[in-house]
């Protein structure tokens, strides 16, 4: 089992506009969730998961830190919520000829072992839960938006 | 004699401690008494029993008394809903990203 979640993501942009949809806080709640990021090493900000009601879902606060902010390079902070620890998520902007090739990570799983083979069933747990009712929960977002 | 514990469902707090997920790596290989794990660690034997006492607790290890012996069992099962939620990250990336695919090609036809 992988304890890295690596993603590969091409944007027909350059990446100083990449840049701005990672690290302006308006813009990053726009694809992610309402948020008190600032570009800033050290900053301690966190990801307002909205609870919502039909899904049976409290909502989440996901608690980051700012690792590490190289502009327009590498984004990195700390994500602890729903059973994760200082796991790490990061964004790596590689400027292409097509726009910018966007490496993303979310690291610090240290779960690198294979497990049993049945799983569990249910998700009882908060961010298993929100992530069966995510699509609820954007559309949500998006209607609230409106 | 076995003695098990009604599962919480809490595998995840119970897994989110480096000390009990390398309790659990040593019973991955077999199973073993307390003072045999007790002997892997630097901290004193009640707090290795109090890590242990979650894990009982979360229903990822089982105890089993050999005379005065406790012996622990993992059950590898309980972890299954470990590997599911890793899972579903992943998913919550793609679907972050693609957020942010469109938000961006929104900007650049605006």
């Amino acid at each position: 089992m992988t304890n890295t979640i690596q993603k590969e993501v091409l944007i027909p942009q350059p990446p100083e506009q990449v840049w701005l949809a990672l690290t302006n806080s308006a813009a990053l709640a726009e694809w992610m969730f309402p948020n008190d990021f600032a570009p800033q090493i050290g900053h301690h900000f966190t990801f307002q998961v909205p609870a919502n009601p039909k899904a049976d879902f409290e909502g989440l606060t996901v608690q980051c830190e700012v690792l590490e902010c190289d502009p327009p390079n590498l984004l990195a902070f700390s994500w602890s919520a729903g059973g994760l620890v200082d796991t790490r998520v990061s964004f790596r902007l590689e400027a292409v000829s097509e726009g910018t090739r966007l490496h993303f990570e979310h690291a610090g799983f240290d779960l690198s072992q294979p497990w049993g083979t049945q799983a569990l069933r249910g998700a009882e747990f908060g961010w298993a839960k929100m992530l069966g009712q995510l699509p609820a929960v954007v559309s949500g977002l998006a209607a609230s938006r409106k | 004699m076995v003695i098990t514990h009604d599962p919480e469902p809490d595998v995840f707090t119970a897994i989110s401690h480096p000390a009990r997920r390398r309790m659990l790596d040593l019973l991955r290989e077999s199973d073993r008494s307390v003072n045999a794990i007790a002997g892997q660690f630097e901290m004193s034997r009640p707090a290795v029993s109090q890590h242990l006492r979650i894990l009982l607790d979360a229903g990822l290890v089982t105890e089993q008394r050999h005379g005065r012996e406790r012996h622990y069992h993992l059950v590898a099962t309980r972890l299954g809903a470990v590997r599911d939620w890793l899972a579903n990250y992943d998913r919550f990336w793609d679907d972050r990203l693609e957020r942010l695919q469109m938000l961006l090609s929104k900007k650049s036809k605006s």
